[in-house]
């Protein structure tokens, strides 16, 4: 029996149980509560904002970076694997934290590479902008053989940064990873390494569009702002060591 | 001059990305069936196509 047929024959339903679920008025507020193209780049708006206020924090307090970073890893890991549903308040703290992280990292690379901060701030935008465009004019389509091509990549980058992590507990490392080798394997390395954060960016944005295309719920807005700064964040640093390596030559 | 060239870049790039990301995708880009599924948008079809019949209680006996 078709759903039109049976309300024909039965009429609707009087159980409040059944009408509170669908009336129009609950209907039309679950409807202004569904994730937008606004509302994302929005909230990206607001954690870069926060990201910002963090980096002048970090600059001019540097002995807080490693505190920050910490408690950013453990935001994001709470983010992530916990609940999307609490970024809303996580990923406002983990752009704060992040941006302390990076204030003092900057001012680092700042003392010994003189001009570097601003010119890899220019990068990260310029990246970001450059790939909005081709994603939005359809120059780059995200397949599922894309995504399985780039979480394979960053996969594997991400076990290189572990094994050096761990080889770091032994007092050596990577050599590669060093942003002072100035060789050209490493410069390669490095390239690779921004290639692949790049190419995360077209995913989270894919994400974003997909989100508020099926009407996902209101906070994917903050987990898709949230996911955009995780990337943004991972490709600035790796286009500030990889500055640091040309510059080293 | 390092600071003017990248600060404008940073600046403007920021310009496109909130004016850009506002907008929707290209159809180009939206309306493709290789998309990336994620959140199980394929729609589970309930119609079943064919002829019906009605089934009378004299055709059971």
């Amino acid at each position: 029996m078709s759903r039109h047929s049976a309300i024909n024959r039965f009429g609707r339903s009087t159980n409040p149980a059944f009408s509170r679920g669908f009336d129009s008025a609950s209907y039309s507020t679950t409807l202004d509560e569904k994730m937008t193209l606004d509302g994302a780049v929005n909230k990206t708006g607001i954690l870069l904002a926060l990201c910002f206020s963090g980096a002048f924090i970090g600059w001019n307090i540097p002995t807080l970076i490693w505190p920050a970073a910490i408690v950013g890893f453990i935001l994001a890991l709470v983010t992530i694997f916990r609940n999307p549903s609490k970024a809303r308040s996580t990923a406002p703290l983990y752009a704060l934290a992040q941006g302390i992280f990076l204030g003092g990292i900057t001012l680092m690379y700042e003392s010994m590479f003189d001009g570097i901060a601003i010119q890899a701030i220019g990068l990260t935008f310029g990246i970001l902008a450059s790939l909005l465009m081709c994603y939005k004019s359809g120059l780059i389509k995200p397949t599922e053989n894309f995504k399985l091509m780039v979480v394979a990549g960053i996969g594997g980058i991400f076990l290189l940064y572990l094994v050096s992590f761990i080889m770091g507990f032994f007092g050596s490392g990577i050599s590669l990873l060093s942003p002072t080798n100035g060789s050209l394997m490493s410069i390669g390395l490095s390239i690779g390494i921004v290639c692949f954060a790049s190419l995360s960016l077209v995913l989270d944005f894919d994400f974003i569009e997909e989100g508020a295309e099926k009407g996902m719920p209101k906070y994917m807005e903050w987990y898709g702002a949230f996911s955009l700064m995780v990337t943004l964040i991972w490709l600035y640093l790796e286009i500030l060591r990889l500055i640091a390596k040309m510059r080293s030559r | 001059m390092n600071t003017i060239i990248f600060g404008a870049l940073a600046i403007m790039s920021l310009f496109i990305f909130f004016n850009l990301g506002k907008v929707k995708a290209s159809r180009k880009q939206l309306d493709r069936t290789n998309r990336i599924n994620r959140f199980g948008n394929k729609e589970s079809n309930n119609i079943i196509e064919g002829e019906s019949i009605e089934i009378k209680n004299e055709d059971k006996k």
